[in-house]
């Protein structure tokens, strides 16, 4: 008996706590608080991956700034041998970009990255990038952030809800840690790779990004990525030169993407043997051009970036390293060399840059040109142009200088150059390489710039439908007479709708209740109401259920705009298909 | 424990918060193994630093600013955001003469620390080659005003010094007397800096402060040749002509080779050769004194022909060469002991036809020089 007594107690006691430990680790909870570690483990990743470039680079090419002829040529040629036999034998998941995969983990495959991705792509990126072929680690660092997220969400048994959205978290994880810049990151992800804002993503995000940033910064220091003097804008008309730099980016944008667009087909359409050899041959072509004088083009190129917006270089020097960083960025991407195109595309923006304010500079000295602010200015605009991530390109470049001087300069150039880009390279770049592994994955610029219907574009005139509640059901049976509609909507009070359909009216009078009020008859039931500039599939929950569905003013919800039925729905939809 | 509990347990174990807790544990051991990680990464990077910073320093100590620039771009591969790496790289860029580049530099370590003596020097320095007259006089009175690390006195009146010479060199005269004055009130008990003091005077032509500073510095070093001779100069100029002869002497017999303060020793016994005016002269000698700068006088009518050319001036007054003509007859020793007033009128006709000349004929030398300064010396009187 008593015993018994004890069991109860103790049942009674496990099963509060287990509700209790239920209520507190709720999945959407536990998700955030997932979120931070993700952002830990990928801040400690992107450390060490960042170390594994460092070690790369100084024990392949030596530790001077100045390199040996030797090293320039054998280097990347070695390390891209190396390379092509680990993806092809070990990691072939390592091929690619990284946005996308995270993306395909989102819409294919549940969230599910192999953890072998995230170690292959740490050892080849890091190899590549260190004996210098022309990538970047930023890529890389967000698949390896997502790789370790979806290794994580998998142990935790999260639902597939949950697992789809996870790769895209640690994503965001990555990238933070490898431009120390959160914001940048969070945008990028929402902008390129989810494509949509909610709350539950967005702190899920912002949770992994500023975790990842603090456990780098705790490493790496909080400096940002470039330093440049604070530059004001003195003149208005200096504007037209922010603009000319937007023109020069948005059509390098194009080069550059047209050379991936062409060239990555026919690299990967050789025989097989080849791709054995691709990424030496593309290390020595770019080792032939560092020994040739452009060592610049190397690697990442953070530091030549910072010499240039330090004014080392003669604008005509920059405007051939910005040429040469476009041929070595396609040599070593189209060959199947792992690593990211973010530092690249810096890179060209940057050079190109500070080449157009130099060249500014000379021909209309007036100018206030400072080519550290076009430098960064130009990153910025190969970013939006080339990525086509427009506003993440201006965060970025607000973030990676701590400069917010620059801000209209920088959303200026940004956007003509994003245009330009736009108009005359349709398909985005991370939307080509989908297309070019033959995965159709969904278009987030596609998504943003596609027509959306709303409620008023398929709504029709309520003339002759509306009644008082306050009408008896005869004088509102001669109403409807008198329409050619088969329901009359019915104001009730204080300010809602309901709805009566002519036969119900003609039932109703033949059974004797010709004087009863509408409001008695239809009171019980209000019909949902709709606003015209609300989304057109928004109708779609509400017409099946209901003959017709209110379209209301916003400010006043007795003011009928219209009324939309399931017919209507369905014809505009037939009408959009048809274009 | 029952086998239920034990499987309520593994049950428990198998749930978030202790898969959390497990995470925990393994984030714990992932940063504990980074730091780790993390601090042989950055040793080796310190090293690699400050070894390449270390052969920069030796190389830009040499000279050889080429290779230092290279070699402190090395030791900014390992840590970017040393200051001394770039403030040396930025030194080694202007021994490059890339004065572009370097300011680059310097701007941002200026951003970094505005009180920094040494970036504040190079940035004035820097706006000085490019003539930017506001721009150096700014960072020099930062400079002055900054802090420096050791010796900040002897740093801050080096800058002050350099923006005394630039502004000099810039014809500013009046905006480098009140920065010399301060220097002056800075200086201690060193009789180069007093000299080099009253050298920067005389060339803001304030004499008096001069001739007080090489004073100053000969009460300190009584032997110091420079002092001697811009003492004896500035005393010239100050029309201080025995004080002047005195130092000019000791200048002159301390260094023979000194041919500048020979010539002003030279001038200043012409002048006091030859000035009638002077208190403890007899009679009969002021009389022969004035017989002989009258005489000098009508040499220089001859030798200048612009003079001779003049005729009765419009004014109907008779001109220098027609009135010198007339006084000759009576200046002479008997004529100016009979008339004691006509030594005053015949120097007066002599200091008229010596600046007439010098107007009209040249700069004068020797007597004509010394009788030019003795009717300088005497205007007014």
């Amino acid at each position: 008996m008593i015993e018994d007594e004890q069991l109860t107690v103790d049942r009674t006691i496990n099963g509060r706590s287990r509700a209790l430990l239920q209520s507190v680790f709720r999945e959407d909870r536990f998700f955030l608080v997932l979120s931070v570690f993700i952002g830990i483990f990928s801040g400690l990743s992107v450390v060490c991956f960042r170390f594994a470039i460092g070690w790369c680079r100084l024990y392949l090419l030596g530790s001077g700034a100045v390199l040996t002829t030797s090293r320039l040529l054998l280097a990347p040629t070695l390390a891209g041998l190396v390379i092509a036999a680990l993806v092809i034998h070990v990691f072939p998941q390592t091929r690619g970009s990284g946005v996308n995969q995270t993306k395909a983990a989102l819409f294919i495959y549940n969230g599910y990255i192999p953890f072998r991705t995230a170690i292959g792509k740490f050892i080849t990126a890091a190899l590549a990038i260190g004996s210098g072929h022309s990538l970047g680690p930023e890529d890389p660092s967000l698949q390896i952030g997502a790789s370790l997220a979806s290794v994580l969400g998998r142990k935790m048994n999260l639902s597939r809800d949950r697992m789809r959205l996870i790769a895209p978290v640690g994503a965001a994880a990555g990238l933070a840690a490898a431009f120390n810049a959160p914001i940048s990151a969070v945008l990028f992800v929402i902008e390129e790779v989810i494509g949509r804002w909610t709350a539950g993503i967005l702190g899920s995000v912002v949770l992994s990004a500023v975790s990842s940033v603090v456990v780098m910064r705790w490493f790496l220091g909080s400096e940002s990525l470039f330093r440049i003097p604070v530059v004001q804008l003195e003149r208005p008309s200096e504007l037209i030169a922010y603009c000319v730099l937007g023109v020069v980016g948005g059509l390098a944008s194009v080069l550059f993407s047209e050379g991936i667009a062409t060239l990555r087909p026919r690299c990967k359409a050789l025989p097989l043997w080849t791709q054995y050899f691709q990424p030496g041959v593309a290390g020595l072509l770019i080792g032939i051009m560092a020994v040739l004088g452009a060592p610049q083009v190397m690697g990442a190129g953070y530091e030549a970036m910072d010499e240039a917006m330090h004014g080392r270089f003669t604008w005509q020097f920059m405007a051939l390293l910005a040429g040469l960083k476009i041929v070595a960025t396609l040599l070593s991407f189209v060959s199947g060399t792992p690593g990211g195109m973010f530092a690249p595309t810096l890179f060209i923006g940057a050079m190109l840059g500070a080449a157009v304010g130099g060249a500014e500079h000379v021909f209309l000295p007036h100018l206030n040109v400072s080519p550290g602010t076009y430098a960064l200015v130009g990153m910025g605009v190969l970013f939006a142009g080339f990525l086509r991530a427009p506003m993440t390109s201006v965060f970025m470049v607000l973030e990676v200088s701590g400069n917010y001087s620059i801000i209209v300069p920088v959303i200026l150039a940004n956007t003509v150059a994003y245009l330009i880009s736009r108009g005359l390279q349709p398909v985005a770049i991370f939307d080509l390489l989908t297309r070019q592994d033959g995965v159709d994955l969904p278009s987030m610029e596609e998504q943003r710039e596609e027509g959306v219907l709303h409620v008023e574009d398929a709504m029709q005139r309520a003339d002759g439908r509306v009644v008082e509640a306050r009408e008896t059901v005869g004088s509102a049976l001669q109403l409807a007479e008198k329409s050619s509609a088969d329901d009359l909507l019915v104001k009730l009070a204080p300010n809602g709708w309901g709805i009566v359909a002519k036969k119900d009216l003609r039932r109703m009078l033949a059974e004797g209740m010709g004087e009863l009020d509408l409001n008695s008859v239809v009171s019980g039931v209000r019909v949902p109401y709709l606003h015209p500039d609300q989304a057109l599939e928004t109708a779609l929950r509400y017409v099946d259920r209901w003959a017709v569905v209110p379209v209301v003013n916003r400010a006043d919800l007795w003011r009928l705009e219209g009324v939309i039925s399931e017919r209507d729905v369905l014809e505009r939809y037939r009408e959009f298909g048809e274009g | 424990m029952t086998a239920g509990r034990v499987e309520e347990l593994r049950a428990y174990l198998r749930q978030q918060p202790a898969m959390l807790a497990l995470v925990a544990g393994l984030a714990v051991v992932f940063f504990l193994a980074v730091t780790g990680l993390s601090r042989a990464y950055q040793a080796q990077r310190e090293s690699l630093g400050s070894r390449w910073f270390g052969r920069g320093v030796a190389d830009l100590k040499a000279g050889h600013f080429d290779g230092a620039v290279t070699e402190f771009r090395s030791a900014l591969l390992y840590s970017p955001d040393d200051y001394s790496y770039q403030l040396n790289l930025a030194e080694a860029l202007i021994g490059m003469k890339r004065t572009a580049e370097a300011s680059t530099y310097l701007l941002t370590l200026w951003e970094r620390q505005p009180d920094d003596g040494l970036v504040n020097l190079e940035l004035a320095r820097i706006a000085a080659q490019k003539e930017r007259t506001d721009q150096a006089q700014r960072y020099y009175h930062n400079a002055i005003y900054a802090t420096w690390p050791d010796d900040a006195e002897g740093k801050r009146r080096d800058a002050r010094l350099e923006l005394i010479e630039f502004l000099l060199q810039n014809n500013a005269r009046a905006q480098a007397e009140p920065e010399l004055i301060a220097l002056a009130e800075n200086i201690g008990d060193d009789a180069a800096q007093q000299r080099q003091v009253g050298d920067l005077f005389v060339r803001t032509l304030d004499y008096e402060r001069a001739f007080a500073f090489y004073r100053l510095s000969l009460r300190l070093d009584r032997h110091n040749q420079a002092a001697l001779a811009g003492a004896g100069s500035a005393a010239f100029q100050l029309g201080r002509y025995p004080e002047a002869r005195r130092y000019l002497q000791s200048a002159v017999a301390g260094n023979s080779d000194d041919a500048e303060s020979a010539a002003l020793l030279k001038t200043t016994e012409l002048v006091l050769a030859m000035d009638p005016f002077q208190r403890q002269i007899s009679m009969t000698e002021r009389n022969r004194i004035v017989v002989e700068a009258f005489a000098t006088a009508g040499e220089r009518i001859k030798g200048c022909g612009a003079l001779q050319s003049l005729s009765a001036a419009k004014s109907g007054q008779p001109s220098p060469n027609e009135s010198w003509a007339k006084m000759k007859p009576r200046v002479t020793a008997a004529g100016l002991q009979r008339d004691p007033d006509l030594v005053e009128s015949a120097m007066d006709l002599v200091f008229e036809i010596e600046r007439e000349a010098s107007v009209s004929c040249g700069a004068p030398v020797g007597k004509d020089h010394a009788l030019l300064l003795i009717a300088k010396l005497h205007e007014g009187n």
